[in-house]
């Protein structure tokens, strides 16, 4: 980015700034929501006033945080699906895919990376800071590279929101401790331990909150859309989840149930006027995936 | 005010200003695409004049169904498909609240060692999985995502190959 230089000086400031002990929050935070109203910017103001305790925990966790959140989540991703499965033409198939849809999606600065997971569930992860997850069973249940495409879309919705991080920034456990930062992930690595286990409980075991997962739906569809996928794939494929396992039982045990989804993607597909294109791409997802599953 | 108020004032203005919006004249867009090229024509078979970046900015000459005519900062003009663009300002890396919030919990700068696309997980990561009775072979895994490489050429190779994006018929 062209404000580098910049935005390295005040990280250096901020550095300098936190070296000291961190006394008089109160006072801080009044500080900084004046300059941010005296230098115009009325919404930083705001948000630092709402934010109570200013200091550590409750402001948003930054990118190279989310790195190691991310990682330390995908160790655990794998661990308990089997491990990757080591394929190397249908993992390279499978970021392609990915890194297109990616390519525009709403928060296109930061890489995106894609395994596939050596299971046979049908399920699909996104782990903070784009590292996502789909399981040999999901691809076995695809038919074309469209459907694909919308079911990475959704996954890269999730790491857009950062739906995961907000659910470790509002658990008590951070709230507690105040900090969440690496210096804190190192320095207390049991803490650190119970942050993460917490969110993989709300990845893989009780799922994310139902407006989470639609709202992942509602992108998935536009962040393919935008490639030029066909986006009715992801109704066609939804639609087969819902034949094969019903609504009671949801197939994605993570994922609110199908009905649900498919008039919350329809009625996104009809009010985004996303254009049905009918590129499906079914050759290429059955030549890329041939054999491999 | 003491002098750790005065500093975090200053920072909070560098913060300001640097996300304040570019004032214009005109309709201004910005590319919202990773990378994206702009072409001599509203082709994709047209020559690529520029390889554009994420949030440069780009002043519209017209529009033609699904391309832009544009010209950038740097006064080059060329087409541009539209769903490279948009018309807000892409967020890019962390918010003003965000890079508050990281420098205010790194007490300990040497304890930063992730960098994206850099090999190898960080310590805290290590440390998580040391803990977590993670084995060599999946901590082997996650390196391998973290570093994996794809080149932007292959990538607009693969959208051409199926006639996605700009290389819609
Ligand atoms: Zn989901």
């Amino acid at each position: 980015m062209q404000n580098k230089s910049c935005r390295g000086l005040i990280v250096f400031g901020l550095v300098l700034l936190s070296t000291g002990s961190l006394t008089g929050c109160l006072e801080i935070q009044q500080v900084a929501e004046n300059a941010a109203r005296g230098s115009g910017n009325e919404r930083l103001a705001k948000t630092i006033h709402g934010g109570g305790n200013l200091i550590g925990g409750l402001l948003p966790i930054g990118y190279e945080e989310e790195q190691t959140i991310g990682q330390a989540i995908a160790l655990q991703v794998i661990a308990r699906y089997g491990g990757v499965y080591d394929q190397p033409n249908l993992t390279r198939y499978v970021n392609l895919v990915g890194r297109s849809v990616a390519l525009t999606c709403d928060r296109a600065d930061i890489e995106y990376r894609f395994a596939v997971l050596n299971h046979d569930s049908i399920n699909a992860f996104a782990a903070p800071a784009g590292y996502i997850f789909v399981t040999r069973g999901l691809l076995k249940t695809i038919r074309n590279e469209a459907e694909l495409a919308t079911v990475l879309g959704h996954e890269i919705g999730h790491v857009t929101q950062k739906h995961i991080l907000d659910i470790i920034q509002r658990s008590k456990q951070i709230a507690g401790v105040a900090e969440a930062g690496l210096a804190f992930a190192n320095k207390n690595p049991d803490a650190f331990k119970n942050v993460i286990d917490g969110a993989v409980k709300k990845l893989l075991d009780e799922g994310l909150d139902q407006s989470k997962e639609l709202e992942s739906d509602r992108l998935g569809v536009i962040f393919a859309s935008r490639v030029g996928y066909d986006p009715t794939a992801y109704v066609t494929f939804l639609d087969r989840l819902r034949t094969i396992k019903g609504d009671d039982q949801a197939f994605f045990k993570t994922h609110p149930n199908f009905s649900n989804r498919l008039s919350v993607v329809q009625s996104t597909i009809r009010e985004q006027g996303l254009q049905a294109t009918g590129i499906l791409l079914a050759d290429r997802f059955s030549r890329s995936s041939n054999g491999t599953l | 005010m003491n002098h750790r108020c005065a500093l975090l004032a200053m920072m909070v203005s560098f913060v300001t200003a640097l996300t304040m919006t570019d004032t214009a004249f005109g309709e201004t867009v910005y590319v919202a695409a990773k990378t994206a090229q702009m072409r001599s024509g509203k082709t994709s078979l047209d020559p690529v004049v520029a390889s554009l970046k994420l949030g440069e900015t780009l002043e519209v000459v017209k529009r033609d169904n699904r391309w832009l005519q544009v010209q950038t900062t740097k006064g080059v003009t060329g087409w541009i498909y539209s769903s490279n663009v948009s018309a807000s300002k892409p967020a890019g890396g962390d918010n003003e609240l965000a890079a508050l919030g990281r420098s205010f919990r790194r007490t300990d700068a040497s304890s930063v060692t992730a960098s994206a696309g850099a090999r190898g997980l960080d310590k805290a990561s290590e440390g998580y999985a040391n803990r977590s009775g993670i084995t060599q072979q999946q901590r082997d895994a996650v390196d391998r995502m973290t570093a994996y490489k794809i080149s932007d050429e292959e990538i607009q190779a693969f959208l051409k190959s199926g006639r996605l994006g700009e290389y819609a018929e």
